[in-house]
């Protein structure tokens, strides 16, 4: 408060003292005294009358901010006398600040954000664990039930979401309970939420997300009362949301739709699905896990294969929660983004230092006037702030625009399957990111202008005036440690670029074991099994389907079930996985019988208890031995977190088949299979597999055509060529090598510039010397080593920091992840970097060493004499 | 008329904050500006007192600041414009506590310093 309220001006304080002069003046006159006397002995009387204004002024603290505003214009003039200085620093500062802005608003999205709705922090979200599953969907009778549960909820929303086709565009669904937007209070753009008028279930009210409203109406002022078409039903819209409320999850949606009038017949059915998600906010004085103890009962009752079922309440505010596990997970993406940061700093502060070293001579004539250290520092920290400031304006463009061209960049280069369906959380720039912005932009302040400053203002006033570098030694020493910092940051981010690169590499050409060319992949959503039954009859009468099998869960999906098995008279069971197919699975897939036999049809509807196994497998049990006809025993679980079939105590081996990769890419391929038979009636069949008899006769149309005819839901299928679903469980480790790679080259190209100034700068200081060698006989080429020689020297030093730092992150995490099929600790990677990282060095030193030869010594001997 | 080398002999220089307690207690009988108010510390302590007329202005922007005094632009008496002082309901409580501090430390010294002497 008292740094901007100023009491009075200079002015005015100037006017008082004149006044006194003057009454003092005639009052002297008045006893007597000459005029011109007088005068002077109310000037004597009055003392120093500059002092006295002095202390007025310093007295004032507006004076703080006089002189930060003084330091501005200093400052500003500055830097128009130096504007590619600026402009460099500027633009390498704002691609770190950018950089950091990116991964801060994506995890302000994504993580701190909280929804848009009314006390976002007493939501509560219900899930529930038993021994071997878990999750968070539960059936609309068991929100209805929940909802009735006053004693612990104020109130509770369910909400159910899938994607549903609008006349072949597919729309991110929400059913959610009547009472949805009365709860939470979104912000509405047009229109209304449901409320009571909708109870009665006669209207079809739809309300659109202003990001649908965007993409779907083109943002049409008249869009209210529109109808849209739902799986062939039309709603009518009655309200759009504001941009800031997407829904109650990380994936925004694009229409909510109540329950009531959504009506499909899985809301009442008695194996209605279960993946209602419910939303509380607890009753004031009641606890999370008092809530849970509450619901225990409840949870237990009407689950059947479950049992000892927990419920587990928890909060949740914004669409991932805060918590420590996902804080770890996130720290190296964090810390990449960071060092690059660090880097473009490193490379600021090392320009500024070189300039500050320039600049002793005007630094010492201000000391020398009068100026106090502190008043120099300030000057130098609000040239940095400035530039800060300039950088942190262009990091939100830099942060702006980036996010653009990834938001593109990902759409474009997602499997084809997935990009129509992924919606991304708004972006925005709130109050939290521009804070965030701020303090980036004082740390790099402080980091890239304190030290300057710091040095620049310790230096020796005679030294300095006399124009040696007083403090030159202890700086170029600092110079060099700030130029090994750059190497080292670039290195390690190199190493690690190409370490992703060539594991995502190694990934992508992993031989899967089976083709997935052609083959489309059905899974049905939540737990109807005689769907997948209905399908697979339909899809086999189909002409234009080749072949269909049914399976109890889909290579590449990760659905497998692990078993403990045994070769029959043995003790030691292992772990295998086990999956239920039909005869038709291993022709779809490509996947020849080795030896023995493929299932007859017989064994399938009759579920015999025969097996094959995959060549892993036979080599574990009986090594050297033919297997076939051999049997396996099949354990229950007996407490150990593994599925069991009771009913298939004991299978003979009939044939064996080569081993795949059925789950997880990293994971590669699985030791243990066992595939049992089944056909379509089985209670294992739950996913399809089928192979088209073109390419282009089964499109998503027809397929949603086929599925129309089977289930009313036609949402309730997800369909999938297998190669993209290949493709998808690729995408993180290419994205994850591209963004790598990003960072690593920005970091690259800073610490040539870093290496590139260090090296100018030296060669200046040292041009006398060189001129001296070469009047003594030096040649071009001693030249240029000396300059290359300090090059190598100075990145030598970062790349020693730099490959032990890299080498002990990688072996740590390496540690972590125990997959074979992921290698950190990659000599060719090590490599990569180093050479990379020397010839950015050689590069860096090229320029500065052809200048070097051009020295003349006459001139240089000359000029400083 | 002495000179100012002879007159600073005679004359005290004032103690840490007696200042203050100066401009406070002139302030008492009304309005006044800069100049009247070194005039009448002068005049009042028979010249005794020394008062540099430029170190009463940083006083009195300190006393402003503490709003034991209020100033508005006026006219003297002589019809020149000046800057008139007068004490606020601040400054005459502070005034009432710091006099009485002044004597009771005056009347201590007197006791210390006339034992001494005796």
């Amino acid at each position: 408060m008292h740094l901007f309220r100023r009491g009075r001006t200079h002015e005015d304080f100037s006017q008082e003292i004149e006044s006194h002069l003057h009454l003092e003046t005639e009052r002297l006159i008045a006893d007597g005294m000459q005029p011109d006397a007088a005068r002077a002995a109310a000037r004597k009387a009055f003392g120093n009358v500059a002092i006295t204004k002095e202390r007025f002024y310093e007295a004032s603290r507006w004076t703080v901010i006089e002189q930060f505003l003084q330091d501005l214009r200093y400052a500003w003039r500055w830097m128009r006398h130096s504007p590619s200085f600026v402009a460099t620093s500027v633009a390498t500062l704002a691609v770190g600040l950018g950089l950091v802005t990116i991964a801060f608003t994506i995890f302000n999205a994504y993580v701190l954000r909280p929804f848009a709705v009314r006390d976002p922090y007493s939501l509560h979200q219900i899930a529930w664990h038993s021994r071997d599953g878990g999750g968070q969907g539960f059936t609309w009778r068991d929100y209805d039930e929940l909802s009735r549960r006053t004693d612990l909820f104020n109130a509770s929303v369910g909400e159910h979401t899938r994607v549903v086709s609008s006349n072949g565009r597919p729309l991110m669904t929400a059913v959610v309970s009547l009472n949805y937007f009365e709860v939470l209070g979104p912000a509405m753009q047009q229109g209304r939420g449901f409320g009571a008028i909708d109870a009665d279930g006669i209207g079809s009210p739809a309300v659109l997300t202003n990001q649908a409203w965007t993409r779907l109406f083109n943002r049409d002022a008249g869009t209210l009362g529109h109808e849209i078409e739902l799986n062939g039903r039309l709603f009518t819209i009655v309200g759009i949301l504001a941009p800031s409320f997407t829904g109650l999850g990380y994936s925004p949606r694009d229409v909510f739709v109540p329950v009531t009038a959504w009506a499909s017949p899985q809301r009442t059915g008695p194996r209605e699905i279960r993946e209602t998600e419910i939303l509380v906010r607890l009753q004031p004085g009641v606890t999370a896990p008092q809530a849970e103890t509450a619901l225990g009962a409840y949870m237990n009752r009407g689950r059947e294969h479950q049992d000892r079922v927990t419920a587990d309440v928890r909060a949740q505010p914004s669409p991932n929660r805060v918590s420590p596990a996902l804080l770890v997970l996130l720290s190296p993406v964090f810390a990449a983004f960071l060092l690059v940061l660090i880097a473009a700093c490193a490379n600021v502060s090392n320009v500024m230092l070189a300039r500050a070293i320039g600049r002793h001579r005007e630094i010492a004539v201000r000391l020398s006037i009068g100026a106090s250290r502190g008043r120099v520092v300030r000057q130098l920290l609000t040239e940095g702030l400035l530039i800060a400031a300039l950088a942190a304006a262009g990091g939100l463009a830099v942060a702006g625009w980036g996010l653009r061209l990834a938001t593109v960049a990902l759409f474009s280069t997602l499997p084809p399957s997935v990009s129509p369906i992924l919606r991304l959380v708004p972006m925005t720039f709130d109050a939290r990111v521009f804070l965030f912005a701020l303090a980036a932009c004082a740390a790099a302040t402080l980091l890239f202008a304190l030290l300057p400053a710091l040095q620049a203002s310790r230096l020796s006033l005679t030294d300095a005036l006399r124009g040696h570098g007083g403090a030159a030694r202890p700086q170029s020493r600092m110079r060099s440690a700030l130029v090994i910092g750059q190497v080292t940051v670039a290195l390690v981010l190199v190493i690690i670029a190409v370490t992703i690169a060539r594991n995502s590499a190694s990934i992508g050409s992993l031989d899967l074991g089976f083709t997935t060319d052609g083959v489309m992949s059905i899974n049905v959503r939540g737990e109807q099994d005689e769907l997948a039954r209905s399908l697979a009859e339909v899809m086999s009468t189909d002409p234009r389907v080749q072949s269909v099998a049914v399976t109890s869960g889909n290579p590449l999906f990760n659905q497998g079930r692990i078993v403990a098995a045994a070769p029959a008279g043995t003790a030691a069971a292992t772990p295998a996985r086990c999956t239920f197919v039909s005869p038709e699975f291993f022709p779809i897939l490509g996947l020849p019988i080795a030896e023995g036999r493929g299932f007859r049809a017989d064994e399938a509807r009759s579920a015999a208890r025969v097996a094959i196994i995959s060549a892993a497998t036979a080599r574990a049990f009986w090594p050297g031995e033919n297997p076939i006809g051999k049997t396996i025993r099949i354990e229950r679980s007996n407490g150990r977190p593994l599925d069991e079939f009771p009913d298939y105590p004991e299978v003979t081996v009939i044939g064996t088949v080569r081993d795949i990769v059925s789950g997880m890419l990293i994971t590669g391929r699985e030791p243990n299979h066992l595939y049992l038979p089944i056909d379509p009636s089985d209670v294992h069949a739950s996913a399809i597999l089928f192979r088209g008899r073109t390419d282009r006769d089964l499109n998503a149309e027809a397929l949603q055509e086929i599925f129309r005819r089977v289930a009313p839901d036609p949402q309730i299928f997800e369909a999938l060529p297998l190669s993209e679903m290949r493709d998808l469980q690729m995408y993180p480790f290419f994205a994850a090598s591209w963004v790598g790679s990003l960072l690593a080259a920005i970091a690259l190209g800073l610490s040539v510039s870093g290496l590139y100034g260090a090296l100018t700068y030296a060669l200046s200081q040292r041009t006398k010397e060189i001129g001296i060698r070469m009047a003594l006989g030096a040649t071009a080429r001693t030249v240029v080593g000396l300059v290359f020689r300090q090059s190598i020297r100075l990145a030598a030093f970062g790349v020693a920091i730099g490959i032990s730092i890299a080498f002990i992150a990688l072996k740590l995490l390496n540690a972590a992840i125990p997959l074979a099929t992921i290698s950190l600790v990659d000599i060719t990677a090590f490599a990569a970097g180093l050479v990379l990282v020397l010839a950015a060095t050689l590069l860096a030193a090229y320029q500065p060493a052809r200048r070097a030869t051009r020295i003349d010594p006459a001139q240089t001997l000359r000029a400083d004499a | 008329m002495k000179t100012r080398s002879a007159a600073e002999q005679e004359q005290l220089a004032l103690l840490q904050g007696t200042l203050d307690v100066l401009i406070l207690r002139t302030l008492l009988f009304g309005p006044q500006h800069g100049q009247g108010i070194a005039r009448a510390i002068q005049d009042t302590s028979e010249d005794v007192l020394l008062v540099d007329h430029g170190a009463l202005y940083p006083a009195l922007q300190r006393l402003e600041a503490q709003k034991w005094i209020t100033a508005k632009w006026g006219t003297s008496s002589n019809n020149r414009k000046a800057r008139f002082y007068s004490l606020t309901k601040a400054g005459r409580a502070q005034l009432v506590q710091q006099s009485h501090r002044w004597k009771r430390l005056a009347a201590a010294m007197a006791r210390v310093l006339g034992h001494e002497s005796a």
